[in-house]
């Protein structure tokens, strides 16, 4: 049995451990609140802005799909990881997912997020691009990826999806093909704008372009900030974890301390009682 | 009918950002820069569809004060007195 004095020192530690990973989990439920609230806010305006545009009368094949045109020839893969640790195992799941269907021939990878970066050069995964995860309170500023991603045939998405506090799913999205199922599905719905009765500053075709940009740019910042939700959730998650454990640890250390606390009155007490006995015998040889 | 006249001399107008809500309700004016020059949106304007000078500001003028907005990008979309202001996309 571990002394006592040892057993207080660990439980000190581990006491301190339980104060960290409470103010870590209070923390991350906090960013949770907030990031829920900003993703109502982006898909609020997603909702409106994609209002109008599907009420311009452009042919989506001649928008979007012009892109695929002048395509360099290869796919890539997004990766949106976390700039850090702590927060669980949810990048690796990412990672896992990503690789799944991964062949370097034909696809590129790009990754936001260092510990995502991190993760892939232990595995001697080379990409071609890595962008810190672009976010602040009030703008998330994605035109650098944007640009790097434009010219490729296809773009996947892989992302961390919020499902619950307690749970968290891998999200793939493909960005393209995406936006113009969106715009078919809508075409001949809601109010059309045409320019026969609106006028157009620069043109129309203009304005179309721009708005094309602008619903990738929100797509992917909506990508971003979900991902951002997942992994502070998934952070809540570990350090309630580690939290209700060093809970555990505390309250067995505090067991044994005093079993230990014991064993050491126990033993003392044998120890004069044996002395008491042998003085006792020594007194009745004499 | 007096009360209908005051109506259709009002804007109603949301000017958003996709993370901030700078402005939501009525107006009596809005004004901006485009490529063509500065322009103004009063009640009873047409159809209209523009893109807003890069880096440029936007007021819009309510009953108790001009709201001057500075901003990095964006659409106004103008129809039947309904404005969106889409800013910094």
């Amino acid at each position: 049995m571990r002394r006592a004095n040892e057993i207080k020192k660990d439980t000190e530690e581990i006491e301190t451990v339980e104060d960290l990973t409470s103010v870590f989990e209070s923390l991350a439920s906090t960013q949770v609140a907030k990031i829920k609230n900003k993703v109502q806010m982006s898909q609020d305006f997603f909702n409106l802005l994609w209002g109008k545009y599907i009420s311009l009368r452009v042919d989506s094949d001649s928008q979007i799909t012009r892109r695929q045109k002048e395509d360099n020839g290869r796919d890539v893969y997004v990766m949106i990881s976390a700039e850090a640790g702590l927060s669980g195992d949810i990048d690796l799941r990412l990672i896992e997912t990503v690789l799944r269907g991964y062949d370097p021939k034909t696809t590129d990878i790009i990754v936001l997020g260092t510990h995502g970066a991190q993760q892939l050069k232990q595995r001697g995964i080379h990409y071609v691009g890595y962008y810190k995860v672009p976010m602040t309170d009030t703008y998330v500023d994605v035109s650098p990826i944007v640009e790097a991603i434009r010219h490729y045939r296809h773009v996947k998405i892989y992302f961390e999806e919020y499902v619950s506090l307690g749970a968290q799913d891998i999200k793939t999205i493909d960005l393209i093909q995406q936006i113009q199922t969106m715009t078919k599905d809508a075409e001949g719905s809601s109010e059309v704008i045409s320019d026969q009765e609106t006028i157009f500053e620069p043109s129309l075709d203009e304005i179309a372009d721009i708005m094309e940009d602008a619903m990738m740019s929100l797509a992917f910042s909506q990508a971003i900030l979900e991902s951002g939700l997942a992994q502070d959730a998934s952070r809540f998650s570990a350090m309630s974890v580690a939290k209700k454990r060093a809970m555990e640890l505390v309250s067995l250390y505090k067991l044994e301390y005093h079993r230990s606390k014991r064993a050491d009155n126990d033993r003392r007490m044998r120890e004069v009682m044996i002395s008491i006995k042998r003085k006792e015998r020594a007194r009745a040889n004499a | 009918m007096a009360d209908t006249e005051q109506k259709t001399k009002i804007l109603h107008v949301q000017a958003r950002a996709p993370f901030e809500v700078y402005y939501q309700g009525d107006a009596y004016s809005i004004t901006g820069a485009n490529k063509v020059g500065k322009f103004d949106i009063l009640p009873g304007h047409s159809d209209f569809f523009t893109i807003i000078n890069p880096d440029s500001e936007v007021v819009i003028q309510t009953d108790t004060e001009d709201i001057t907005i500075q901003v990095a990008n964006g659409i106004i979309t103008v129809k039947d007195d309904e404005v969106l202001l889409f800013l910094n996309i």
